[in-house]
Order: structure tokens, then C-alpha cells, then sequence
């Protein structure tokens, strides 16, 4: 599959699942499938509002098998500064957004003899999309979602789905009487934990793992994956004196490009050293994996395609 | 004729013990500690030690060894290898495990460790004693133990094979690909290399 | 394009393989300097470029049911050919669904498959295949299923479980390999499978790969191409069968040369795959005799000068020791010394 681009869908259905959670499902605009869609993916939601662009991530809680339509759950979050408010506030049945072909930065490991899942709160989204995947390929997994008292018949019911025969524990007391090292202590060899939520939590589990001898690779964080983007910045092409403006969400190359300058390159992913330029001031932030140590420190190259200016400008001999 | 540019040979360190391991567990192909297997500062109580003694009658139970350390005697590679896939079998997350000795023993015991659900970094292996290569036949998938040679004669097939650098963990053994097969008969003079 | 299947075509013992004026032009011509050293080649693998190629998410040729007919033939002599490690059978799904839905789309007229649930009908006209399934239950299917599609594709493709920071080759189906063993690689990580390459680590390009390929994305392939020299149009030069093929190699004369020996091509595309996040990396092998190359001008010049000046590491690992310079002088008189375009273009619409 070579997908061209994000994916414009329809908003099919908005459930809300609790006062601060709602569950929205997406289809396809122009039909068909969706991509085939990962346990453990998320997507990059663009919403537009009155000029202005958000773009947040959020975990697909429908299972691989469904691409007629994807679903996610949002927690309304008070401090919002738009994504998740606009979601819960803003948006309608039938409304249009565009999504981007789901990306996985938190896969299931293949070769993990058991799966230990804990998760807080709207952390379980990951989890969701984790259940089926993992009851399809008769995988031994033992899942604990912490929460609060009222939000607990809320996870209930999402996981009731799946619970029968299985290990799955919904802690309504939050972490109180939660026994996190006893429960990692006495996991057999081979288990592989993953944890999704609250920050403080995800820390305890990774640094009690760690504490009762697990190795990192077994050992497994939710995560987005760095913004792509950054500051905005100009670059200034020494031989023609074009300015080129750089915008918090693309890179220098596609910039260039963008502005018809037809800039060397080829892998595009900062691994192959077609596109490198000489840098005459300013100072670059390196991205890539393709200067030395040395180079990068010399401030001397830049690599277009991943890589982007500290400073408001840099000028390049190009 | 040689390989020596080949870059996936393991590299093999003496042992430390990882801090970060909850518990520890040490095999060791012979009868005592191979000094040279391990770092300094090592410090042998802090691990379960199981060694090979070849005798029959042995049981394998703890003993004080010559040394003053507690180690469970085995009475052969392979009795080692069955008690160690049932021990793996019932252990927990925070387990880590130590081998000592030659390259086929070493990777023999990472296979059962990788069986059980070990990866590499719960296993570190240090090489000690022989440097003798267990070579896969390639053409007739026969190994042959104990080849010190760069040029043996499979068992299996009658092929002149050269002794690669490129080993596979899973086979816990160096590719042997046949010398002459370009034109019969032309074989190089084989050198002792790996003793 | 109307393909002309060649289905009686041969990779052994009588050798009958001919490339056609048409498949000429889509032979994917690796070089596009005039020397060649390794690199870190890699584009996104977008349908069209530089080479006709690559008008195709998996690419098939006139030749397409003469090799299905010589991997059964590979598989018949040595079943090991094809092995998938137990935890990677996600991946064996995804595998068969990406096949699947890439040739069906790009080829209506050879492939099609509908869907009805998890139903599955999959139509191979060419190899004559009608075949319901059930996807997800491998019982319902003759074969296992990464065996299964495979088996009706060009090409040897790997499957690369992705983990610690590392990629693990943990399958494959390797038919028409340039020289590996996947009996003895299965299971090891991306160095330790690169590890007989000479030059290309120490200048790192293993480094950069596996950072690259470790943050491949879904739905955004990569491509690039690899090449070797191959005696006789034969598909199967695996280490296995050396004491088989290497002979060959020792056949080369002076008048022989242009027929016998045969640049030998890899596009090789990587694909993230969803289910199991592992990698796909496919391995389509093109063969075109030097009498072939030859016939577009540019080519024969260019080629005649890569192999003039290749490094003689490069030169020993790539088995080209005992024909190039019979390669050389049979290229030197086409070769005019004419300054020659980038690119690995033709620079022909038809021969």
C-alpha cells in the first residue's frame, strides 16, 4: 500500500462514553478501505477553525480487522489549548477532518511470551485496539486499567467486550491498592509490559521494571514519536539570494521545493547524504544520521531534509 | 583465501554481572571457573553456578568446589541443557544468565535461553578454553564439531569446505561452503587456525 | 502493457531465458554513474521514476510464469528454501493481503480478489488459480499463507521483525538469491546478516540503513536497487547449490562471453507492514546477458566502464573474478568514451 497523502473522512458517530470522554468514528469520504490499521496506532487528526490548524494524535481503539471506519476516545481536558475541546465541543455528526495513515510507535512485540498491559484512565485507548489483536493471535496477556471509582463502569464496558476467560482487572481505586511490583515481580520470563496513561504512572512502571531486573526491550512506553515540525525559520540561498521561509510544519527540503527549487536529494529520512549543503551562518539543529560528530559540530552542513535552523535564519551556499 | 573482513563474528567480553539483574545464574562448560572468563572484581557468591563435571555417578545437587564456591555439578553438556530449559521454565522476569566457555556451548545455551523467552540482553557469554569451530555444511546441512582447520572435509557430503567467518547464533556455528567448487580438485592447503 | 507471458521458459540445464526488445527497455539498469561504489541508496518507492520498473507496487514481467514454474521446481528440490519463524505469522497475513491488493489493483487483467467479510477470492489467471479463504485461518488455505502468495510472486522477499532498536531476518522465501542461505541467516539481526559485505561498514552504510529502515512508516515504501553478475540466466545461485552453478563460472570464453554473462539486478522495496509493525523486504531479480545490455547504447558504455574500474574488493565479493576482464574487453569496443547522461535511464522508446 503507498498511501498519497492524508485521509479526508467523515465523523459517522460521536458516542459520549462519560462526561469527559467521547468516542468518535470515522469514515472513509470518498469510500472504500482505510489502511489496514495496527494494534497500538495512532493517528494524526488535523482539525481547522477559524483559521487556525490543530493537530493531535490519538490512539485507534477499533481492532486491526476494521477499515471501513476507525474509532478513537477523547478526554475533554480542561487546560486544552483546542484540540480535544474543539473535538468535544465543536464537532457534529456528518462534519469532514482529515486523518494521516496511521503511524506505530507502540507495536505489540512478536516474540513475547505473554503481554502484561497496565494503563490509567484514557491510557486504555492503546490497549483497545490491543485486546482483539492479541485474543486473535492466542496470546497469553493479563491487563490492569487503573481509574477512578466513577469512571470504572465506564472501562468496564469497554472491556467487557473481551473480558470473559481473560485476565483483565479494572483497579476503581486508582493506584492506592494497586501492588505494581508484586505484579511485575511474578510475571514468567518472556513477558513483555506496555504502559499507557497518566505520566507519573507510566514512570513508576518503567523505573519499577527496570528496579526488578527487566530489560529495557521488554519493557515499553506509549508514544507519538517527536514532532516532525519545529520553530519556523528563513534560509537564505547565497548563490540566487532567494529567501526561503520554512513554516513549523514542513522541512527545509519541501520548503525548497514547495518554492520550485529543485534541491538534491533521495531517501528523504536524513540516512543517505544526497541533499547536503554548505552552511555559511547560522546555527542548525541536526536531525539526521548522516554527519559525523564532528560535522555536525562545525555548523558547516545541513541535511534539508530533516534537518532545521536554532537560529531565526540560516544563509546557505546554495 | 580467507574472510576476515566479516563483521558479524560475536565479540566476547569476561563477565560482569549486570547490577541491573535481580537474579543470576552462571553455567559453566567444565569443572571450575575459567578465570579468564571472567572480569575482575567478579564475584562468584552473587551467582547460582552450575559447571559440567564429566562423571556419570555425580548428582547433580550444590557442592563446595576446590575453589570454596557452591556450584551444582553436571555430568555432561547435554544434562546441563535439560535441567537448564526446566529451570528457565519456571522462572520470573529479572532473571539473568551467564555462560562460559566454548563458542558451541555458548550459543547451545543461548538457544534454550531464547526458547524460554531470554533476549539478548538478559544473556551476556564469555568465550574460554578451546577455539575449535562446530561448522553447518551448507550444501548437506551436516555440522562438524571441533574443526580447527580453515579447510575441512564434510562427514556428510565428502565436500572440501572452506571455514567461513560468518556465524549464525541459531546454529550455534561458522557456514562451511565448498572450496573447489568452481574447479574440482583445486583445493587450497588447509592451515591450522582455530585451536 | 500487454505482457506476453514466456510460461516454457528455463533458469537451468538448457538455459532458454531470452529477454525480449520490450523487456530490454523495463530492465531496471543499476548504475547511474559511470563507477560504482556501495551506498545508502534508498528512495520512496513511488510508482514510476527513473526505470519502467517501477511502474508497479510489485512489478511482473514476461517472464512471470516461468519463474512461479522454476521457485515450485526450487521449493520441490529443498522445502527450506521457505521457513517462517513461529511469532511471525501476523506478518505472513500482512504479507498476503499487501501482495494481494497490490497486484490485483495494479494488474486487473491477470489478478483480482474480492472480499465478502474476511471471506476472501483470489483469482490468478496466468498460473490458473481460483482460491476462497478465510483470512486469518491459515487451515483454509492449501499452504502456509506467506508461502502461499510468494509462491506467486517474481522475486524472493524476507520478513524483518522489528526489535530492541534492531531488525531480525525471522522468514523469507529465497528462491532466486545472489549467494545467501536462509537456512543458515534466518534469526539474525541486520548486521550479522550484512556481515560478509566487504567496505560498506566500515563506511557506515549499515549504520545509516538500520536507522532509516527502523523508522520506516506505513504506507511510505522505500526502493533501491543492488546488482551482481550471474553465468548463465539461472536464478537459483544459493550457497546450497554452489557445487550445482559454480562450474559455470569457470565456462567463460572470450566467445562466449556477451551470451553467458548476465548482469544480474535487485529492486529491492521495503514495506512496513500493519499488523505485525515488522518490515517486507522484497527482492525482485531482473538477468540480462551483456549481448542484452549491450543493445542500448548507453548501458553498454556505462557498464563497460563500472566494471573497467571497480573496486577489486567489490570485484571479489560480487564472484566477478574469473570473467571480468573477458566482460571488459568484450564491452571496450562499444564503448566511445562519450560523456553519458545520469541516470540510469535509457534514453530509448524502443530498440
Amino acid at each position: 500500500m503507498i498511501a498519497s497523502g492524508p485521509i479526508p473522512v467523515r465523523i459517522h458517530e460521536i458516542e459520549q462514553l462519560s462526561p469527559t470522554l467521547k468516542r468518535f468514528a470515522f469514515e472513509p469520504l470518498h469510500g472504500g478501505p482505510l489502511p489496514t490499521p495496527s494494534a497500538g496506532a495512532h493517528v494524526m487528526v488535523t482539525l481547522r477553525h477559524e483559521g487556525r490548524v490543530m493537530k493531535n494524535s490519538y490512539s485507534l481503539v477499533s481492532p486491526p480487522e476494521s477499515r471501513a471506519r476507525y474509532e478513537i476516545i477523547v478526554r475533554h481536558v480542561a487546560q486544552s489549548r483546542g484540540g480535544s475541546r474543539f473535538l468535544h465541543q465543536n464537532v457534529a455528526r456528518g462534519d469532514v477532518i482529515e486523518i494521516g495513515v496511521p503511524g506505530n510507535l507502540f507495536p505489540l512485540a512478536a516474540k513475547a511470551r505473554k503481554h502484561l498491559l497496565i494503563a490509567g484512565g484514557i491510557g486504555i485507548t492503546p490497549l483497545l485496539s490491543y485486546v482483539p489483536a492479541l485474543k486473535a493471535r492466542g496470546a497469553r496477556f493479563e491487563l490492569h486499567q487503573l481509574c477512578t471509582a466513577e469512571e470504572a463502569p465506564v472501562f468496564e464496558k469497554l472491556l467487557a467486550p473481551h473480558a470473559a476467560g481473560e485476565d483483565i482487572f479494572i483497579h476503581g481505586n486508582g493506584r492506592a491498592a494497586f501492588d505494581l511490583a508484586g505484579i511485575l515481580a511474578r510475571q514468567p520470563l518472556g513477558t513483555h509490559v506496555y504502559t499507557c496513561g497518566p505520566r507519573a504512572l507510566m514512570d513508576a512502571v518503567v523505573s519499577s521494571a527496570a528496579a526488578l531486573g527487566w530489560p529495557p526491550g521488554k519493557i515499553h512506553r506509549e508514544s507519538f514519536g517527536d514532532a516532525s515540525g519545529g520553530l519556523p525559520f528563513k534560509a537564505v540561498l547565497a548563490k540566487s539570494g532567494i529567501e526561503v521561509q520554512v513554516a513549523d510544519n514542513q522541512t527545509l527540503l519541501e520548503a525548497m521545493e514547495a518554492q520550485g527549487i529543485a534541491a538534491p536529494c533521495l531517501c528523504r529520512g536524513g540516512a543517505c547524504g544526497e541533499c547536503k549543503l554548505d552552511v555559511l551562518d547560522g546555527e542548525v539543529e541536526h536531525r539526521d544520521d548522516f554527519l559525523s560528530a564532528e560535522e555536525k559540530a562545525s555548523q558547516k552542513f545541513i541535511m534539508p531534509c530533516v534537518s532545521r535552523a536554532r537560529t531565526a535564519q540560516v544563509v546557505i551556499d546554495f | 583465501m580467507s574472510d576476515q573482513g566479516i563483521k558479524s563474528r560475536p565479540k566476547y567480553a569476561p563477565l560482569e554481572l549486570d547490577p541491573a539483574g535481580r537474579h543470576h545464574l552462571l553455567v559453566v562448560e567444565g569443572p571450575a571457573l575459567p578465570a579468564e572468563a571472567l572480569a575482575e572484581g567478579f564475584e562468584p557468591a552473587a551467582c547460582e553456578t552450575w559447571t559440567v563435571v564429566n562423571r556419570s555417578a555425580l548428582l547433580p545437587v550444590c557442592v563446595v568446589d576446590a575453589q570454596g564456591d557452591s556450584v551444582r555439578p553436571f555430568r555432561s553438556n547435554g544434562h546441563l541443557f535439560s535441567a537448564l530449559e526446566e529451570r528457565l521454565a519456571r522462572e520470573t522476569m529479572g532473571l539473568r544468565l551467564y555462560g562460559a566457555g566454548s563458542e558451541p556451548f555458548l550459543w547451545d545455551v543461548f538457544r534454550i535461553a531464547e526458547a524460554a523467552g531470554m533476549s539478548r540482553q538478559e544473556v551476556r557469554l564469555a568465550h574460554a578454553g578451546t577455539k575449535a569451530r562446530r561448522v553447518f555444511c551448507v550444501h548437506c546441512r551436516t555440522y562438524g564439531e571441533g574443526v580447527t582447520t580453515s579447510i575441512f572435509t564434510c562427514a556428510g557430503c565428502g565436500a572440501s569446505l572452506f571455514v567461513r567467518d560468518h556465524f549464525s547464533r541459531r546454529h550455534a556455528a561458522f557456514m562451511g561452503v565448498q572450496v573447489d567448487a568452481e574447479v574440482p580438485g583445486d583445493v587450497p592447503d588447509a592451515e591450522e587456525l582455530y585451536a | 502493457m500487454t505482457l506476453q507471458f514466456k510460461p516454457n521458459e528455463t533458469f537451468r540445464r538448457d538455459f532458454t531465458y531470452r529477454n525480449s526488445s520490450a523487456a530490454i527497455l523495463h530492465f531496471p539498469f543499476p548504475f547511474p554513474e559511470d563507477q560504482y561504489m556501495y551506498s545508502v541508496n534508498i528512495e520512496p518507492h513511488v510508482k514510476g521514476g527513473a526505470s519502467p520498473a517501477y511502474d508497479h507496487v510489485f512489478d511482473v514481467d514476461e517472464h512471470y510464469v516461468a519463474e512461479c514454474r522454476e521457485r515450485a521446481l526450487v521449493l520441490a528440490e529443498d522445502p527450506k528454501r521457505c521457513q517462517v519463524l513461529p511469532h511471525m505469522m501476523a506478518a505472513q497475513w500482512d504479507t498476503l493481503e499487501l501482495l494481494m491488493e497490490s497486484l490485483a489493483a495494479d494488474y486487473p487483467e491477470h489478478f483480482s480478489l474480492t472480499k465478502a467479510g474476511d471471506l476472501w477470492t483470489w483469482v490468478n489467471r496466468p498460473l490458473g488459480i481460483h482460491q476462497s479463504f478465510t483470512f486469518g485461518k491459515a487451515e483454509t488455505l492449501p499452504c502456509p499463507p506467506f508461502e502461499y502468495i510468494t509462491r506467486q510472486a517474481q522475486g524472493d522477499f524476507t520478513l524483518q521483525d522489528q526489535r530492541e532498536d534492531n531488525l531480525y531476518v525471522d522468514g523469507g522465501m529465497v528462491t532466486t538469491q545472489a549467494d545467501w542461505s536462509l537456512e543458515f541467516d534466518i534469526g539474525m539481526s541486520f548486521h550479522e546478516w550484512h556481515g560478509p559485505v566487504p567496505l560498506a561498514h566500515e563506511k557506515g552504510v549499515f549504520d545509516r540503513a538500520l536507522k532509516y529502515l527502523l523508522r520506516l512508516q506505513y504506507g511510505a515504501p522505500v526502493r533501491r536497487l543492488n546488482w551482481t553478475m550471474t553465468i548463465n540466466p539461472r536464478l537459483d545461485t544459493s550457497p546450497e547449490n554452489y557445487p550445482v552453478w559454480g562450474p559455470d563460472k569457470a565456462s567463460v570464453t572470450p566467445e562466449n562471453v556477451g551470451q553467458k554473462v548476465h548482469l544480474r539486478v535487485e529492486l529491492q522495496t521495503l514495506f512496513r507492514l500493519p499488523r505485525s509493525n515488522a518490515i517486507l523486504f522484497g527482492i525482485r531479480c531482473y538477468l540480462a546477458s551483456l549481448e542484452e545490455v549491450a543493445r542500448v547504447p548507453k548501458w553498454g558504455k556505462r557498464l563497460h566502464r563500472v566494471l573497467r574500474d571497480l573496486h577489486p574488493d567489490i570485484q571479489a565479493y560480487k564472484g566477478l573474478l574469473r570473467f571480468r576482464e573477458m566482460a571488459v574487453d568484450y564491452l571496450a569496443p562499444l564503448d566511445d568514451g562519450a560523456e553519458l547522461s545520469k541516470g540510469i535511464q535509457s534514453e530509448l522508446t524502443q530498440l
